[in-house]
């Protein structure tokens, strides 16, 4: 399976990038690590005329830990690096824990933090070759108007599947976006949409740069527990990141996250509330995991039945609640 | 054992280098002059006629340069005889979807493609049968007009009295198994090139030569000569390195035809390379099996009788399909002594990819269902499950009650080392909770004793040169696959000829070159090219004993041909005897004298030879100069065809399941199970393989540990997904390969039977192995939490369910989001993965589908 | 498309290379350079087969562009061997049974080369987890951990006599 032909273009600043990216507006797409990106555009899932290859813009790679305690970590950061991190490991260890679980090592090493918190939606009936696809009439997420999870819908379901995602959301990250217009910043909460297509609130011309993890999200236990039916290369089927502090053994703050079970990664909504003040136990972590459980809308999307993953969703939840009170 | 100096040996492959340098070549890695490249449409249905074919906008794009469709080679072909029922490219129907549309010749890959979508096809879909127990009600539109009932072929055996039997029988046990479909996934995707060269006489395309990674350069070489209509001695096929087969090369892809045909129309040398997906799409891998299996025993264990009705979805064609549902019922023998047998199978055809041969052919999924059943009944039973293995042994040398010959049988000896080194009987039932132990056996052919097609032809055949220089060559027509086929042959030559390996070359796979040899599957190549190379390397040591003997003045007997030496064990000078105590030396020397006799000296060193009067010893150089000075040229040939007495019975499918002699394995497996998620873990594998004699034991080891590995990918993690005919994980991501971290340590135990016809002993040891594991492991499960589990792979959903069954907590849905109104044999393909959609009856009307496809067949 | 000149180092050698931006890496090695060792097993970036080094990290060449790599140094399994000599781990892959149809034996091969190179002594969850991106049909595995740990040991040996 060819690539499809295109220009690539090699900016060495960010500037250069988003002006690219700006001059090519709406046919262009963006390279980092390449994993996500070069496959499918292998399966004819985006043929820009242009590709903008940031690789080699050596100031967005790096983890740099600032004076007020919080962490800046630049977008091309390898996962590997995030991974093997000490500092990270030591302060953030949900995040490296996390990352350590992405694919394999090879694909980590080449994977990036930005381009984990970009990856596109995932679906049995999307992630095929352009052939596979025309044996389907094709689906709503790329030159078809059906749905094969939930016929009759409107929406796409494709399940986000990144692991740091849910990581980065219990850690409260901010992620800085440019363009050749302007800097913002925004909670990793607010990047994601829900819906399977347009995934994220990325403009045309926007390229993700930095993560920033604040002060106050540092040296919380964390745990992050993936399903998956091999031990290593696949994507999650269902991913729970967890993070809690304690205060005289009660639960002084705790935040619960979800991947690969919705179009986007999930905070469990009420689970720091139920958490908060009381003593985990058994029941409790339980109880959490039925909440989270009821945030997850697995379907057909995946590996696995939704049923299962669902169940799992519970599980992990629970016992990711109590390895991190342990 | 120590009778041999290099048999026995852990050698390493002769073409390992080549392999862990990058210099080894595979198909894919090749390219000659002007080579264009193949690219190949496929059906987007699984089930419809071909109304029209419009290739003109395709031919007109630039770089370009030959379309071909089905009318370009209609002759049908197959790999079985009774099964011609494919053709390069469909002529009028296309019955998978992946099958076969038409190809494109292109100056590049890239071209091709775009090519691809230029070429209109109308299709009047017709309705599809995705699951064999729904196929097989079909009334129309059958998927083949000669099958009715879309049944490729049913047998029905009975032998002895297996319904009085189960009524002597004190406990029965009944139950449906089914495993779910699994795929080789070799590492390699298939590739072919194909090339015709400028015939001198006519100046026009002549002769053919065809480099493909094929298991079966022979079959590829006749199925071309029938499909192009060009007789097979203007065709040669090359085999360079093969990366993995495991039965998916071991029959002609249609990449392999196409590739041809296209380099034919193009005028140009041609190499199609299948992307992965079209490898999945390609298949011939193990049927989905439906197995309803009835056991009676004694209360002593014995088994009086066992009943099977085996159903397998075979998809859109034949293949090897006749071969798989004989051998299904065949190898219910030779493994244990069941006196009376009923089986009835049916090879049924589906709207899916084709199934062939995969590793374990035929006995991997029925030996699940057995030795699962039998487990039960130990348990019934209140007895050990390794004991009643024990119990049901038989008594070779014997013929079965089905018309088997079993000669050596090391399967006694394989149990016994499997229970002491896992230390069952200390350890079963003691484990802490959650974790279990499970055992089971299984067998296979050391090659068909008939082979595919019927004639009296050997089925191995090699020739050996050598020259004066002392340089072995082999010439074999067996396909080294990974499997070490080529490093077997050089180490019998080596042996039976006393030199060593560094003489040896092997010339091998290339219908040219090589004598036949009928290929790489049914575990036959160490037991029929090994004996044919056995018979070739005596061959030319007769003749070189001949010359020595005259030289030596003594009888061939007095002869001993070791390290490199050729010495006469009477003469009384004979300072270094064969034991080999001083074999550098001897070595060295030997060199030394090859060297020297390869030059100027030879015809003074041999004057002076003359002078000398008769040698206690000669080294290996001087004995093949005297040989070739002697007969005047020095080569030997050897065959190998398997005896009468070993092509079983008369009844109607006897031909299948017969074979020289059988391997032998037994297993435990631990495993522990995680009770919340159903998450199973494989902790280890002590698996005891009788090969016979291991020629070579890193080889051997290394075939019994991939076996296993292989046997529990089947078990725990692969499995086709289908929808609609649709493959859901065409691909190594989806399609789940175990990676290192979940694979488990496997113990791999050699049991040493000695075959009275294998040579040196030998027997196979590539696949024997693999069924064994996956009822072993479905037996440590129900020893680690008591759940029995009938369906492979055992998922972690699949396991949870029945645990949730069994305790009766919260029911998991294991069919949510299929169509209600699917078959309830639909809907059991779910498992895993169950897609919303609709059954198969409504495929083809369904209207969604149908205005998707006018859009997209207008776009463009 | 249009070709572009761009520069590559591979095995210590420098290539000026004519090709299209949109090449893949994988493809430029098997095709413009001849260095076929390195393999397409899949099209998903999921196998391994194709593993080089980028600046001595393991890379897949079928998710990386030839262009973008300009400027790094590759290492394809045709520079893994030593002054015209199989590596130690070359060598023991082919003793210990590591290779069996050995498609996937140049993938491995990078990826242990690097594991060998970070740690001299690997665990062997370590040995697990480095090569569990990198599939094999064949093997199992197994033969390769015996590999590994001979090959650790022969360098070992074959440094302490050269000290």
């Amino acid at each position: 399976m060819s690539l499809p032909e295109f220009k690539l273009l090699r900016p060495r600043t960010v500037r250069e990038a988003v002006d690219l990216l700006a001059q090519h507006s709406g046919n262009v797409r963006v390279l980092a690590g390449g994993t996500d990106l070069v496959p499918s555009m292998r399966q004819k899932l985006f043929e820009p005329q242009y590709v903008v290859d940031i690789r080699h813009i050596s100031v967005l790679n790096g983890i740099s830990p600032l004076r007020d305690g919080a962490v800046e970590i630049g977008a091309l950061t390898s996962l590997t690096a995030i991974e093997r991190s000490p500092y990270l490991r030591q302060h953030y260890s949900v995040l490296s824990e996390a990352a350590g679980t992405v694919a394999s090592p090879v694909l980590r090493n080449m994977g990036t933090i930005g381009g984990n918190i970009c990856l596109d939606t995932r679906c049995l009936w999307y992630n095929q070759s352009l052939q596979w696809r025309k044996s389907c009439g094709f689906c709503i997420k790329k030159d078809g108007d059906l749905c094969h999870v939930a016929p009759g819908g409107t929406k796409c379901w494709a399940a986000f599947s990144g692991d740091t995602p849910p990581a980065l959301l219990c850690l409260n990250a901010d992620i800085e976006i440019v363009s050749a217009a302007a800097i913002r910043r925004v909670a990793l909460g607010e990047f994601y949409t829900g819906d399977g297509v347009a995934y994220r609130k990325l403009q045309s011309g926007e390229l993700v740069t930095r993560v920033f993890l604040p002060a106050a999200s540092a040296d919380y236990r964390g745990v992050y527990r993936k399903l998956r039916v091999r031990g290593s290369i696949d994507y999650p089927l269902a991913g729970v990141a967890v993070v809690l502090k304690r205060a005289n053994g009660h639960i002084a703050d705790a935040r619960v996250a979800l991947t690969a079970v919705n179009p986007a990664p999930l905070l469990v909504t009420g689970a720091t509330a139920a958490l908060l003040g009381n003593v985990l136990d058994e029941a409790l972590a339980e109880a959490v995991g039925d909440m989270a459980a009821k945030t997850a809308k697995p379907l057909t999307t995946s590996a696995l039945t939704p049923e299962y993953r669902r169940e799992m969703i519970r599980v992990f939840t629970k016992r990711a609640l109590l390895a991190a009170a342990n | 054992m120590s009778d041999f100096s290099i048999i026995g040996k852990p050698i390493a492959m002769v073409d390992a280098a080549g392999k862990t340098t990058g210099a080894g070549k595979y198909t894919d890695d090749l390219s000659v002059a002007g080579m264009l490249y193949g690219k190949i449409l496929h059906s987007p249905h699984p089930h419809a006629r071909i109304v029209r074919v419009d290739t003109s906008r395709a031919a007109k794009l630039p770089g370009v340069v030959a379309v071909v469709t089905g009318k370009d080679a209609p002759n049908p072909y197959g790999i079985l005889p009774v099964g011609h029922d494919e053709r390069a490219m469909a002529l009028d129907k296309v019955r998978y979807v992946g099958d076969n549309v038409a190809c494109v010749a292109a100056e590049t890959e890239f071209i091709a493609e775009q090519a691809l979508e230029l070429i209109d096809v109308e299709y009047e879909v017709l309705p599809a049968y995705f699951d064999p127990e729904e196929s097989m009600k079909a009334q129309s539109d059958f998927i083949h007009d000669n099958k009715p009932q879309n049944i490729e072929k049913d047998y029905h055996h009975v032998f002895g009295d297996p319904d009085k039997a189960f009524t002597e029988a004190d406990y029965v046990a009944e139950a449906r198994f089914i495993a779910q479909e699994v795929t080789h996934a070799a590492m390699e995707p298939h590739s072919t090139l194909a090339s015709f060269e400028i015939d001198s006489q006519t100046g026009k395309p002549g002769r053919l030569t065809v480099w493909s990674s094929t298991q079966v350069p022979y079959y590829l070489q006749h199925k071309l000569s029938l499909v192009l209509e060009m007789p097979m001695s203007q065709i040669r096929v090359i085999k360079p390195l093969v990366g993995g087969g495991f039965g998916g090369k071991s029959e002609v892809i249609p990449l392999e035809i196409i590739a041809a045909v296209a380099a034919r129309a193009a005028q140009k040398p041609v190499k199609i390379t299948y992307t992965r997906e079209e490898v999945f799409l390609a298949h011939r891998g193990r049927p989905r099996t439906i197995v309803d299996l009835k056991t009676g025993v004694k209360n002593d264990g014995s088994i009086t009788a066992v009943k099977a009705r085996v159903i397998q979805d075979g998809g859109a064609y034949c293949s090897y399909g006749v071969v798989t549902i004989l051998y299904s019922g065949a190898l219910l023998g030779a493994l244990y002594d069941i006196p009376n047998i009923q089986y009835d199978g049916y090879r049924v055809l589906t709207n899916k990819p084709v199934c062939g041969a995969m590793r374990g052919h035929g006995t991997v999924n029925v030996r699940f269902a057995f030795e699962s059943q039998l487990d039960e009944i130990a348990l019934q039973l209140k007895m050990d499950s390794a004991e009643i293995r024990r119990r049901n042994l038989l008594k070779a040398p014997c013929i079965t009650v089905n018309g088997l010959r079993v000669q050596s049988y090391g399967l006694p000896e394989c149990i016994a080392q499997v229970v002491t080194r896992s230390q069952w009987n200390e350890r079963k039932g003691k484990l802490p909770k959650s974790r279990g132990l499970g055992i089971a056996c299984s067998h296979y052919v050391s090659g068909a004793a008939n082979s595919i097609i019927r004639s009296d032809m050997p089925h191995s055949t090699v020739n050996i040169k050598i020259d004066r220089d002392g340089g072995i060559v082999v010439y074999t027509g067996a396909s080294d696959i990974g499997q070490g086929s080529d490093t077997m042959v050089a180490q019998i030559a080596a042996e039976v000829l006393g030199c060593s390996m560094a003489r040896v070359k092997v010339i091998a796979a290339d219908t040219d070159l090589t004598p036949i040899d009928i290929g790489s599957y049914s575990s036959r190549v160490t037991f029929m090219n090994g004996n044919a190379t056995l018979r070739a390397a005596q061959d030319v040591k007769k003749q070189i004993a001949t010359a020595a003997a005259r030289k030596m003045d003594c009888t061939l007997d007095d002869l001993i041909f070791r390290d490199d030496v050729v010495v006469n064990k009477r003469a009384p000078v004979a300072a270094t005897p064969a034991n080999g105590s001083q074999p550098t030396v001897v070595h060295a020397e030997a060199s030394v004298s090859g060297r020297v006799e390869g030059q100027i000296l030879r015809g003074s060193l041999q004057q002076k030879r003359k002078d000398e009067g008769p040698k206690a010893r000669l080294s290996f150089e001087e004995a093949v100069v005297a040989a070739i000075d002697f007969h005047g040229a020095l080569s030997g040939t050897g065959s190998y065809a398997p005896p009468p007495e070993a092509r079983g019975g008369k009844h109607k499918g006897a031909g299948v399941g017969p074979s020289p002699a059988y391997s032998y394995s037994a297993q435990v497996a631990e495993v522990s199970v995680d009770e919340e998620t159903g998450e199973v873990t494989v902790h280890k594998v002590w698996a005891s393989h009788d090969c016979g004699r291991a020629l070579n034991p890193t080889s051997v080891e290394g075939q019994i540990i991939g076996s296993v590995w292989m046997g529990m990918g089947q078990a725990l993690t692969e499995e086709m997904v289908w929808k609609d005919g649709l493959l859901m994980n065409p691909g190594l991501l989806e399609y789940r390969s175990p990676s290192s971290v979940e694979s488990p340590v496997v113990e791999a135990i050699i049991v040493e039977s000695v075959d009275p016809e294998g040579p040196f002993g030998a027997k196979e040891a590539s696949e024997g192995s693999l069924a064994a594991t996956i009822p072993a492991i479905a037996n440590a499960i129900y020893d680690a939490v008591g759940i029995r589990l009938r369906e492979s792979p055992f998922t972690p959903e699949r396991v949870l369910s029945a645990l949730r069954a069994k305790k009766k907590q919260k029911h998991i849905n294991l069919t949510e989001g299929v169509d209600p109104t699917a078959p309830t044999t639909f809907r059991e393909h779910g498992g895993s993965l169950c897609f919303k959609g609709k059954g198969p009856e409504r495929h083809a009307l369904d209207p969604a589908r149908r205005e998707a496809q006018v859009a997209t067949g207008g776009a463009d | 498309m249009k070709k572009e000149l761009i520069e590559l180092r591979v095995n210590g050698r420098t290539y000026e290379l004519a090709i299209e931006s949109s090449k893949l890496l994988l493809d430029v090695l098997r095709q413009d350079l001849d260095l076929t060792g390195s393999k397409r097993g899949c099209d998903e970036s999921s196998c391994g087969a194709c593993t080089v080094l980028v600046d001595g990290i393991p890379m897949l060449s079928c998710a990386l562009l030839a262009a973008s790599c300009e400027g790094q140094e590759i290492t394809t399994v045709e520079g893994v061997s030593e002054h015209g000599s199989l590596a130690a781990i070359q060598k023991a892959y082919g003793d210990w049974g590591g290779s069996q149809c050995g498609f996937c034996t140049p993938g491995f091969m990078m990826t242990v080369k690097h594991l060998i190179a970070e740690n001299d002594e690997p665990t062997d969850a370590d040995i697990r987890a480095a090569l569990s991106g990198n599939l094999c049909r064949c093997t199992g595995y197994e033969q390769m951990y015996q590999a590994i740990k001979s090959a650790i040991d022969a360098e070992r040996r074959g440094s302490g006599v050269a000290q």
